[in-house]
């Protein structure tokens, strides 16, 4: 497995366990049928932009990372947080 | 640094506004007020006491001073200047009137609207809108502080939907701030009217408002989100001790 697949196997993964973090908090659930990395977390999935915070503590929890506070204000998609993540885990 | 530095037209632009509703402060600072006393009828009871602490703290120190608040209606940052400050200190002591975040949808929607805002020191904010737009007035109302300004934030992020200080609806703009400023104080102010018994667009009119204020310096030893989150509480819980004291002593 080269570098890269191993690279798209953590955006891939880090995807999925991003979409399962956000699920609980997301109102719109018809779309996360289709969600991708340009779906938009406030305006598409419909989360409340205070429960974000809970979203970005968790992934803390869950990837094991620091997310210092200036880099939530570059969380707007589901692409965002994942790029955000693999970044922080490398 | 919690804040990303804040680029020098962003400065400027502050600069000139500031500048800007100094040199109109003769007339709409009184305009304010008057309306507020004479045309709505609202009376304040704890004034001296406030304005008293309110001047101390920025007489005594010139380290960052912020000021929290409670939030009931969409006009509770001009009761807040005025338990604060009279009108005459505000026209001379132009830096001791608060700077505020209104939600763009609310208060910058038409021209007429967003000049009020720009004259009376605000800098708008889409809630729930674009992170990094957010960040950016963060940012803003950081520096102000930094140089000697003094802003005004809801830590609840809007109007209480119980009509009480609600603990858990804690965001952490607040804390971030109070972690970028080095020695940063913290002025909390609980004000509420004898006849508001939830959230509203306006006080009653004629309404006695009863006003307190309590100074903290919130400090963390955690890191990150998790710091900034844990300051918010703590002013959080400070505005619901001293809403526990308020309804206390009316019994």
């Amino acid at each position: 497995m080269s570098d890269e697949e191993k690279e798209q196997m953590t955006e891939a993964e880090a995807f999925e366990r991003v979409v399962k973090i956000l699920t609980p908090h997301v109102r719109n659930t018809d779309a996360l049928k289709s969600v991708k990395n340009e779906t938009n977390i406030l305006d598409d999935l419909k989360v409340n932009s205070a429960r974000l915070v809970d979203v970005v503590l968790a992934f803390e929890d869950d990837f094991d990372i620091e997310i210092p506070d200036e880099d939530v204000d570059s969380v707007n998609t589901v692409g965002d947080c994942v790029n955000l993540i693999v970044g922080k885990a490398s | 640094m919690p804040t990303p530095p804040l680029p020098l037209h962003a400065r400027l632009a502050l600069v000139v506004q500031r500048e800007t509703g100094r040199l109109l402060g003769p007339l709409w600072i009184p305009l304010v007020v008057l309306v507020a006393r004479f045309g709505f009828g609202w009376h304040f009871e704890g004034l001296r006491e406030s304005r008293r602490e309110f001047k101390r703290l920025r007489t005594a120190s010139s380290a960052p001073l912020l000021v929290c608040a409670n939030h009931l209606t969409m006009v509770d940052s001009i009761l807040i200047a005025i338990a604060l400050g009279s009108p005459w200190r505000y026209v001379t002591r132009y830096g001791s009137l608060a700077w505020n975040t209104p939600a763009r949808e609310n208060f910058a929607n038409t021209w007429y609207t967003r000049v009020i805002v720009y004259l009376a020191k605000c800098v708008p904010v889409s809630r729930g809108g674009d992170r990094r737009e957010i960040g950016v007035v963060l940012s803003k109302i950081t520096w102000l502080i930094g140089i000697g300004e003094v802003a005004l934030i809801f830590p609840e992020g809007g109007r209480s939907r119980t009509g009480r200080v609600d603990a858990d609806a804690v965001t952490y703009g607040v804390g971030r701030i109070v972690r970028a400023l080095p020695d940063c104080r913290v002025l909390c102010v609980y004000l509420r009217g004898e006849e508001q018994k939830s959230y509203s667009f306006l006080p009653a009119r004629k309404d006695r408002f009863r006003v307190s204020v309590q100074s903290m310096e919130p400090k963390t030893a955690m890191r990150g989100l998790r710091g900034s989150l844990d300051v918010s509480k703590q002013i959080l819980t400070q505005l619901a001790d001293m809403e526990r004291r308020h309804f206390n002593d009316r019994q």
